[in-house]
C-alpha cells in the first residue's frame, strides 16, 4: 500500500524543486531575490522592531542573570587596562600623526581621510552557522553595501544589506566573507653573524651605496630588533642596546626590489675584523593575499599569497592589514589580525596563513562604518 | 477577511512572522551555551507532527523561506531543510497510533538534532564553507533539548496555523488511509 499518493509526491517535490532553483538563482547573484530579500525586508521591519521593544526586558534580565559575575569581573579587568592605555594612547596618538604626515607626503591615502558613521549594534546572528549583526545606521546615513566595518581594535567585516535607518554586517569570520590583504612580517628578528665591536661602519647595498656613521655595540645573539622609519633599534637579551643608523637608506626605493638585497654595515677602516651583515630581507616586507572568513569555529585565513613571495618569511605573528586597491571593498590600512600559524600545502596551491582577527567578534557594541567605496565602482 | 485568515498558508505567515521576529530578536540575543535556539525549526517540525507530512513540508519551506529572507545565506536553504524536516515529522507521526505529547517532544528533538547535522552538510554541498565544525554537536544537542521543551508550545501553534480540527487532530494521520 503506498503511504503517498501521486498528487502527494508531486506537491512536496515541487517544494523542493523550487527551493533548489532558488538557491541556484541566490548563488548566481539574480537581481529579483534581491528585490524579494528587500521586499520582505519592509514587510518585517514593522515586525521586527515591537518585537525588539517588547523583548529587550526580557534580553536584559536573562543577561543579568546568567552574565552579571562576568560582567563585573570584565568590567574590573578593564578599568585596569584602561589605566594602563592612558599613557600609551597619548604616545600613540603623536605616532599616528606622524604617520600620517608621511602618508600625506607621499600621496597615500590613509583612513583618517574616509569619514565614517557610528553605529551601535541592534541585533546579532539568529542563525548559528551566519555570522552578522545588526546596526542601528542606513542608507539615511549615506551606507551602502559593501562598505567596511571597523571597531577600534581593527576590521569587523562588511555592508551586506541596507534599510534606511539599519543594516546588515557581515562579519569577518563568516565564510562568505574575503578581502585582499597585505602580510607584513613582525621586523622583530635581525640575524647579527658577528659580535665584533666596532665604532665607523660602511652602510652599502648593491643598488645604492651610501655611508654613514653609527655607533655600535656588542651583539649578542639572540637579538631582538625594532624598526622605526628612522633606523634600527635592536636591543639584546643582556639589555645592550645596538643601534644602526639607516636613514640615509632609500627604503621607499628599494621596497620593491628589495627580495635578497643585503646591505652591508662592515667595519670601518680604523676596525679590523669580521663582516657584519643586515639582510634587508628581515625588514618588514609585505606579502599580498586574500582573507578569507571560515565561519564561527575557525581561523579566518590568508591564502592565494602572492606566488613570488618569498613565503618561507611569513612568520607567525606577523601582521595582516586590508591592502586596498582600486576594486577593493575596504581601503589600505585596516588592521586585521595576526598570523597565528603557517599551513603549508603542496603543490602550487601555496601555503596558508591561519590569523586571529584583533577585533573581538563575539562582543561588539558600537562600530564604524567607513563611507568608502572602490575606485571601480564609481565612489564619490 | 476571515475566509483569508483561515486558510493554512495565510495563518502560518501569520504565525511564521511573529516567530520569525522572536528569531531575530530575542533569541538573536539569549544564546544557551553560546547556541541560538531555533524557533523556526521547531515551528517546521510540530507542522509535520500536527498537519502530517504534505503539511509539514509545506510549513518547513514556508518558515525556512522566510528565514532565509533575513540571512544572508542562500535563499532557500533553510526551506529545503526545514521542508524535509517537516516531511520528516509527519512521516514519523504516521507510523504510530497514538501521539502522546512525550513522543511529540521526542520527534522535534530528534528532527530538530538531525536538521541541525543535515543543513551545513548541504551548505558544504553548495559552495559555503566553514559551517561544518566541531561547534556541530554542541549545537545539534542544544537545539535538539531546546526545540524538544518547545513542542510542548509549538505543537498546537502549528494545530492552529494549519486549521487543523479537534476531530482531524484525533483521527489517525491522512497517509494510514491512502
Amino acid at each position: 500500500m503506498p503511504v503517498y499518493s501521486v498528487s502527494r509526491r508531486r506537491a512536496i517535490a515541487l517544494l523542493a524543486l523550487t527551493s533548489i532553483l532558488l538557491i541556484t538563482l541566490d548563488i548566481q547573484g539574480n537581481s529579483v531575490v534581491r528585490g524579494l530579500r528587500g521586499v520582505f525586508s519592509t514587510i518585517f521591519e514593522p515586525v521586527q522592531s515591537s518585537a525588539r521593544v517588547m523583548t529587550r526586558p526580557l534580553e536584559n534580565s536573562w543577561r543579568g542573570i546568567t552574565n552579571y559575575g562576568e560582567l563585573e569581573a570584565e568590567n574590573q579587568r578593564l578599568q585596569d587596562q584602561l589605566d594602563q592605555q592612558e599613557g600609551a594612547f597619548i604616545a600613540a596618538l603623536a605616532t599616528a600623526r606622524d604617520a600620517q604626515e608621511l602618508l600625506a607626503l607621499n600621496g597615500i591615502d590613509n583612513l583618517a581621510d574616509i569619514s565614517s558613521v557610528t553605529a551601535q549594534v541592534i541585533g546579532g546572528t539568529p542563525s548559528n552557522y551566519s555570522q552578522t549583526i545588526e546596526i542601528n545606521q542606513g542608507s539615511d546615513r549615506g551606507l551602502r553595501v559593501g562598505m567596511p566595518v571597523v571597531n577600534a581594535a581593527g576590521l569587523v567585516g562588511r555592508i551586506t544589506w541596507v534599510d534606511n535607518d539599519r543594516s546588515l554586517v557581515l562579519l569577518a569570520n563568516d565564510s562568505l566573507y574575503a578581502i585582499p590583504v597585505q602580510v607584513v612580517n613582525q621586523p622583530n628578528i635581525v640575524p647579527a653573524t658577528t659580535t665584533t665591536t666596532t665604532t665607523s661602519t660602511t652602510t652599502t647595498t648593491s643598488t645604492t651605496t651610501t655611508s654613514s656613521t653609527t655607533t655600535t655595540l656588542p651583539v649578542v645573539p639572540p637579538v631582538s630588533a625594532v624598526v622605526d622609519p628612522n633606523g634600527i633599534t635592536t636591543t639584546t637579551q643582556s639589555m645592550t642596546t645596538t643601534t644602526v643608523d639607516l636613514s640615509t637608506v632609500d627604503f621607499g626605493a628599494l621596497a620593491p626590489t628589495t627580495t635578497g638585497v643585503i646591505v652591508t654595515i662592515a667595519p670601518g677602516t680604523t676596525a679590523g675584523g669580521p663582516t657584519t651583515t643586515l639582510n634587508l630581507d628581515d625588514l618588514p616586507i609585505a606579502e599580498t593575499g586574500i582573507f578569507r572568513g571560515r565561519g564561527i569555529d575557525n581561523a579566518p585565513v590568508v591564502e592565494f599569497i602572492d606566488q613570488n613571495s618569498r613565503f618561507g618569511e611569513v612568520q607567525v605573528g606577523a601582521l595582516v592589514f586590508t591592502s586596498g586597491g582600486s576594486q577593493s571593498l575596504a581601503p589600505r590600512g585596516i588592521v586585521v589580525g595576526r598570523v597565528i600559524k603557517i599551513v603549508e600545502r603542496t603543490g602550487t596551491s601555496g601555503a596558508v596563513l591561519e590569523v586571529r582577527l584583533t577585533a573581538k567578534l563575539t562582543s561588539l557594541n558600537f562600530v564604524r562604518v567607513l563611507l568608502y567605496q572602490p575606485v571601480a565602482t564609481g565612489a564619490p | 477577511m476571515i475566509d483569508f485568515v483561515n486558510k493554512p498558508v495565510a495563518r502560518l505567515i501569520l504565525v511564521g512572522l511573529p516567530a520569525l521576529a522572536l528569531q531575530t530578536t530575542f533569541f538573536a540575543e539569549v544564546k544557551i551555551f553560546g547556541v541560538v535556539l531555533q524557533i523556526m525549526l521547531a515551528l517546521s517540525i510540530a507542522a509535520g507532527l500536527a498537519g502530517g507530512s504534505e503539511n509539514g513540508a509545506l510549513a518547513g519551506f514556508v518558515f525556512g523561506l522566510m528565514f532565509d529572507l533575513v540571512l544572508t545565506s542562500p535563499l532557500g536553504l533553510s526551506a529545503l531543510v526545514y521542508g524535509a524536516a517537516g516531511w520528516g515529522a509527519g512521516y514519523l507521526h504516521s507510523r504510530a497510533l497514538e501521539n502522546p505529547k512525550w513522543l511529540n517532544a521526542l520527534v522535534v528533538g530528534l528532527m530538530s538534532g538531525l536538521a541541525t547535522f543535515v543543513l551545513p552538510i548541504v551548505a558544504n554541498w553548495i559552495g559555503v564553507e566553514g559551517w561544518l565544525s566541531s561547534r556541530l554537536t554542541k549545537v545539534m544537542i542544544v537545539v535538539a533539548l531546546s526545540n524538544a521543551l518547545f513542542s510542548f508550545l509549538v505543537v498546537p501553534i502549528a494545530r492552529w496555523s494549519l486549521a487543523i480540527r479537534r476531530s482531524q487532530r484525533l483521527a489517525p494521520p491522512a497517509e494510514v488511509f491512502l
